[in-house]
């Protein structure tokens, strides 16, 4: 008993401290109230990418203290190889570093762009869901990718639900604005992870049909766009590699730019 | 005192001319002068030796001021005048009769007036023929004033006073003395009437009638409201209130039955006028009547002038706006979220999203800019402003440059350039053919004048006071909705501005202010720089139920495209008597004016009353052209002017407006002196603030007008001129005495 009662009395002192702290962030209340200063951007589009508490079947992946987060996965390759595309093929001024964020991070609306990898296994609070939702609806875009099979897709929605209870995800019409906004995406071909050089499938899981999805506003606009059962990121990064299929790297980056001017003129 | 010493009034001298009766003659005086001169000398030189040199001066000037006097009276000095020959000359009595003279607290002004008029030529030995007018727009001769109440609906003074001096052109008159409340309500006395009036040289001389100060009374002067508006907007009407004391006044606008906006104002007690604002949503289509009414205040006595109307034509159609940008960017993306929805106005977007692909959006047909930006001016002037982005100015030919600043010189339309990576400066437009058009000297493109860093984004006191950039409906909301935005993150410094431009918007980056939102006009047009592509954050950053950002990008957008005129233009004005002045203006598709047609308006009434009124070419404008009509009743008319060429019609134009005859009377009740001081300073009359009896008698005998015979009065027995006699004898005397030269 001596001995117990200051670590329950710690315990109980820090789930206080972390409750007051979340809820010092909540949407809505002091985060957003308070005047924040506006972040100077090392250019007009910056590549952010969302960090995220993992649920308890994302362990990451990696051992030892190699061990990555979920949301760090293709990480930093991905976006740095990505941006450069960006500015290559368009007239979009694109700062050549990535930025991390959490979803509570209060320079989270400074970037307009937000994308999530592995959201099959992320587990958002309600006050991260709550600043998402806040997010998107200013005009915020989030592009989720990675994620496969009926498993994935009900870890993600579990997640998704939280931020918008009442919206439904639906197919993005073939004819839709995103797949033309510059190049004229009409086939659906899956884009395959790297383990596609080794296993020779695209697929992962159950996830046997790449899926388009989306979520819009209430004037139709796309805000979040959802790669389900393709693997962008890893064409990104794996761009300079030479075994992956040229074909499919050239195809994630016109996915990635679609996306990307889409969102910066609707 | 001053008739004591010279005998005469000093306005008999200010006619009249000094001459000398005694018929010298002309080396009579200078022979005497020398000779006087010669004596007064050898007086001095045979006194040199009793005096000092100062004290003969002194003596010496003393002598011959007294000797100049001498002659001068000798010469039998008289005041030449020309006196009105007796029973031969007239008086034109004009006596206002317009209802603004009915009012009055004890007695009508009318009362004053007419009683001012006898009294004021009433005197002994005055034999003059008085003529007798009553008059509202033209005078009326009459044997005596009428007993009736004024009646009529308009006051023209100057043209009764120029029909009252040609009808005189062959009677002698003498003068006109004019009684009224000096309310012309034909449009006032010009300088070109007064000028003609006073080439009679007669005077005219003006009694005052009524009250220059009425607290009693509140007055909605003016109403101005913009002729046309969109659907759905809102509407900033210009209130003139006439007051006399201070304290509040509530202002309601109807639209039939309806309410749309009231607001209380507050006069500002140590002016007798205040100037308001009024904001007016309006959402039905069509001509809409709005009814402004200033409500009472105690003891008003007259309250129909507390109501005006005023038309406003919502509009159909929408404005289109062409917004060219030169780079993907967020602020192009929150631009057009910001006003998705706005009914009314269609952005029409071409955006380089490569060095290769143009990207269209909000256009209207697969054509529409399918060759990226517009190569002819009726591409380019068929949009109603324009916005150009982080584009350099070397992507556009010169021949499109010089067609953007004749979008905005000729015209007429708004062009806003916002700042960026490739724009303003950096984009070279400071060396284009464009640059006259801007209201800054940019910065040349070899010096880097765009910055992603911080800002904050402060009105100046202009910018507070315009529409455009009213983010709350008070003043001191609007600047508290100012003060919470957030920080842009990119700026552009514009260089220095142009005299003519004015600063709206500043930034501030914590060390240096500089302008971020200037404008200036620029021909026909305006020409607006936004030096930032940062007002996204606004949107971003502030909650998503915030209408800031929304409500900043929909008003400039509205404010730059409702000053934009349309090809064909027809304004119907309500003319002081009652009628109509209609004025169509027509150019085509690359708004060159059109010459070479035939226009004529069709002018109807609710009713069903209709006329045909043909417009003629006006010598002063190309495409414009003008007409009249009197339709002679109040009411709200229609008008569509019709231009064709060998019968087939080539445009159109239409508008309205609400008549209100007779209503002007009751406007401006206030005596308004200063009209009145003017006609009479004008013509050498005199203005009569308070008449008293006999007071212009003798105005009027010597007033230099008419038959007149020359009178010379006696001036060398002035006791004036005794007086100056005896004062330099006696200074003489008693010098010469203090110094013992005697």
């Amino acid at each position: 008993m001596h001995r117990i009662a200051p670590t329950v009395l710690t315990a109980f002192l820090l789930a206080a401290a972390l409750a007051a702290a979340v809820r010092a962030q909540a949407p809505g209340e002091q985060a957003l109230a308070e005047p924040r200063r506006a972040v100077e951007a090392p250019g007009e589009f910056q590549f952010a990418r969302l960090a995220y508490s993992a649920n308890s079947y994302g362990r990451g992946r990696g051992w030892g203290w190699g061990r990555r987060q979920m949301w760090q996965t293709d990480w930093p390759d991905a976006e740095h190889h990505f941006v450069k595309g960006v500015g290559r093929l368009t007239r979009v001024d694109a700062a050549t570093d990535g930025h991390v964020l959490t979803a509570l991070d209060a320079n989270i609306f400074d970037y307009p762009w937000i994308y999530a990898v592995e959201v099959g296994y992320w587990q958002l609070s309600d006050a991260e869901a709550a600043q998402l939702r806040e997010y998107l609806l200013r005009g915020g875009f989030l592009v989720v990718d990675d994620f496969h099979g009926t498993f994935e897709w009900a870890g993600f929605m579990a997640s998704l639900e939280r931020i918008f209870p009442d919206r439904p995800v639906v197919d993005i019409p073939a004819g839709h604005e995103v797949f033309h906004a510059v190049y004229d995406l009409d086939q659906r071909i899956q884009i395959p992870s790297r383990m596609f050089i080794y296993s020779g499938v695209t697929w992962e899981r159950d996830g046997y049909t790449p899926h388009w999805r989306g979520i819009f506003d209430d004037n139709g606009r796309l805000m979040v766009a959802i790669n389900f059962n393709m693997d962008i990121g890893d064409a990104w990064e794996h761009a300079d590699w030479p075994d992956y299929p040229e074909n499919m790297t050239a195809l994630a980056y016109r996915f990635g730019v679609n996306y990307l001017i889409y969102t910066m003129t609707h | 005192m001053f008739e004591a010493l010279f005998r005469y009034p000093r306005s008999t001298f200010e006619r009249g001319e000094i001459v000398f009766t005694a018929g010298w003659p002309e080396w009579l005086v200078p022979l005497l002068a020398v000779l006087g001169v010669a004596i007064i000398v050898s007086f001095l030189v045979r006194s040199r030796k009793r005096a000092a040199s100062r004290q003969l001066l002194i003596i010496g000037v003393l002598q011959t001021a007294l000797l100049a006097l001498l002659l001068w009276v000798l010469r039998l000095p008289a005041l030449e005048t020309e006196k009105l020959r007796e029973g031969e000359n007239a008086v034109a009595l004009l006596l206002d009769t317009s209802a603004s003279m009915r009012y009055g607290t004890e007695r009508a002004r009318i009362d004053d007036a007419r009683r001012g008029l006898e009294m004021v030529v009433a005197g002994d030995g005055l034999d003059l023929k008085l003529r007798r007018y009553e008059f509202d727009q033209l005078p009326r001769p009459v044997d005596a004033w009428s007993a009736g109440d004024p009646s009529g609906t308009e006051t023209s003074i100057a043209a009764t006073v120029g029909r009252v001096l040609d009808e005189s052109r062959f009677e002698p008159l003498a003068a006109i003395v004019l009684a009224s409340d000096g309310a012309d309500t034909a449009g006032g006395i010009s300088e070109a009437e007064l000028a003609e009036i006073a080439s009679y040289g007669v005077p005219v001389h003006t009694i005052g009638a009524g009250r220059e100060i009425m607290p009693e009374d509140l007055e909605l002067s003016d109403v101005q409201v913009p002729d046309r508006a969109l659907a759905g907007s809102i509407v900033a009407a210009r209130l003139r209130i006439r007051h006399d004391s201070g304290g509040t006044a509530r202002v309601r606008v109807h639209a039939g039955d309806r309410l749309l906006a009231a607001q209380n104002v507050e006069l500002d007690a140590g002016n007798g006028t205040t100037v308001a604002w009024l904001d007016i949503e309006l959402f039905e289509r069509g001509p809409q009547e709005l009814e402004f009414t200033l409500e009472a205040v105690d003891g008003e006595q007259e309250q129909r002038n507390n109501r005006r109307s005023a038309l406003v034509d919502v509009q159909d159609e929408d404005y289109r706006i062409l917004y060219f940008e030169g780079e993907p960017r967020w602020e192009y993306k929150f631009l057009r979220r910001a006003i998705d929805g706005d009914e009314g106005l269609q952005l029409v977007s071409l955006l380089r999203v490569s060095p290769n692909k143009y990207y269209r959006q909000g256009i209207e047909s697969a054509d529409e800019l399918a060759d990226g930006f517009p190569s002819t001016r009726e591409e380019l002037f068929a949009y109603d402003a324009l916005i150009i982005g982080s584009v350099e100015a070397a992507l556009l030919t010169a021949e499109q440059q010089r067609m953007l600043a004749d979008f905005v010189a000729e015209r007429g339309g708004s062009l806003l350039f916002t700042g960026g990576l490739h724009g303003l400066g950096n984009g070279g437009w400071g060396q284009s053919l464009l640059a006259d058009a801007l209201p800054a000297r940019l910065p040349p493109l070899e010096s880097p004048s765009f910055f992603r860093r911080r800002a904050t984004v402060r009105p100046t006191p202009q910018g507070l006071a315009t529409r455009m950039l009213r983010l709350a409906e008070s003043a001191d909301d609007n600047l508290e909705a100012w003060r919470g935005l957030p920080e842009v993150a990119d700026y552009q410094l514009i260089g220095d501005l142009k005299p003519a431009a004015r600063t709206l918007l500043v930034g501030d980056n914590g060390i240096d202010e500089f302008p971020l939102f200037v404008n200036q006009p620029y021909g026909r047009g305006q020409s607006y720089l936004l030096a930032t592509a940062g007002t996204w954050r606004w949107q971003m950053s502030l909650p998503a139920e915030d209408q800031r950002h929304e409500t900043f990008w929909r008003q400039l957008l509205r404010s730059l495209v409702a000053s934009s005129p349309q090809p064909s233009r027809l304004t119907a004005t309500g003319l002081p008597g009652g009628g109509i002045a209609l004025r169509a203006e027509f150019r085509d598709a690359s708004f060159a004016p059109l010459d070479e047609v035939r226009v004529a308006a069709v002018v109807s009434r609710a009713d069903g009353a209709s006329w045909s009124v043909p417009l003629a070419m006006s010598d002063a404008e190309r495409g414009v052209y003008t007409g009249e009509l009197d339709p002679g009743e109040s009411g709200t008319y229609y008008a569509e002017a019709v231009a064709a060429r060998e019968d087939s019609a080539v445009a159109s134009a239409r508008s309205s407006l609400h008549l209100d005859v007779g209503q002007a009377e009751h406007f401006g009740i206030r005596r308004n002196a200063t009209t009145l001081m003017r006609l009479a300073e004008a013509t050498g009359g005199q203005y009569l603030a308070e008449p008293s009896p006999g007071q212009l008698v003798d105005a009027l005998r010597y007033s230099g007008s008419g038959i007149t015979d020359l009178e010379y009065r006696p001036l060398w027995n002035l006791p004036a001129v005794l007086l100056l006699l005896l004062m330099i004898k006696s200074a003489e005397w008693l010098l010469r005495r203090r110094w013992s030269t005697i």
